[in-house]
């Protein structure tokens, strides 16, 4: 899956490291949905979401898309 | 090297030092010191494969790392001590009830940190989760295929491995196939 994690987390002039603490996350698990190793549960996609306060299609796409 | 790696590796070759020392005392049980030898080697494995996984091996967020490293290591020198009771009193006591209670003197000991080996699995945030449950996975079928084909050489009377030996050994083996398993899966997503 496609991701805009770390774009928007660069916008908010946040670490992989803050972005982590604000999701209740390790870094490790932010650095792999970053770069699409790892696709996020639903629950965490929607916390990602509220976050950066966009809806979750608009953050994460297929791969094929 | 991660610094958990380095603590590892360091209280595993201290372990080391004295189950050796140990074995050059005269009148010491050698079950007691072949124990000692195995949890040593254990702590040695557990900081190569630390050191091998870097981060992606185990990122656990800090206070998870702490309350687990609270709960799992007392129990752990916990366990050296009462294994060295248990070895101690049983050359003294002929009483089968209390014999049998006092040769499972360490299994509390490792049940507690088996609890935070648990807790920690069930805290863990999403993606160390599906790490250390993917190798738990491999690590149980690994041990029941060993354990499965051994039985049937066993049977076959190609091997003879003494029932004791076969049983103590599941835990450690489990635990070492976890390790390895935990390392290769965590470099995946680094």
């Amino acid at each position: 899956m496609d991701s805009r994690v770390r774009e928007l987390r660069e916008a908010q002039g946040w670490s992989q490291g803050e972005l982590a603490e604000r999701l209740a996350v390790s870094r490790q698990t932010v650095n792999a949905i970053e770069t699409g190793k790892y696709d996020p549960s639903l629950p965490l996609a929607f916390r990602i979401a509220r976050l950066f306060v966009q809806p979750i299609e608009a953050i994460f796409q297929p791969a094929d898309h | 090297m991660p610094r958990a790696a380095r603590y590892f590796a360091v209280s595993g070759a201290l372990l080391l030092l004295a189950a050796l020392g140990m074995r050059a005392l005269p009148g010491m049980p050698g079950l007691a010191v072949d124990l000692l030898a195995a949890l040593a080697t254990g702590l040695l494995l557990v900081g190569l494969f630390k050191a091998l996984g870097g981060e992606g091996c185990d990122d656990a967020t800090p206070a998870l790392r702490r309350r687990y490293l609270r709960e799992f290591l007392p129990p752990m020198l916990g366990y050296v001590v009462a294994v060295f009771l248990s070895v101690w009193l049983l050359h003294r006591v002929e009483v089968p009830v209390l014999r049998a209670l006092i040769a499972l003197l360490p299994v509390p000991a490792i049940a507690l940190a088996m609890r935070a080996i648990i807790r920690r699995v069930r805290d863990a945030d999403e993606l160390q989760r599906r790490i250390e449950l993917e190798a738990i996975s491999i690590a149980s079928a690994c041990v029941s295929l060993g354990y499965l084909s051994a039985g049937f050489l066993q049977l076959a009377k190609v091997i003879d491995v003494a029932a004791s030996d076969a049983m103590i050994w599941v835990f450690p083996l489990t635990g070492l196939i976890f390790g390895l398993a935990k390392a290769v899966l965590g470099r995946r997503y680094r």
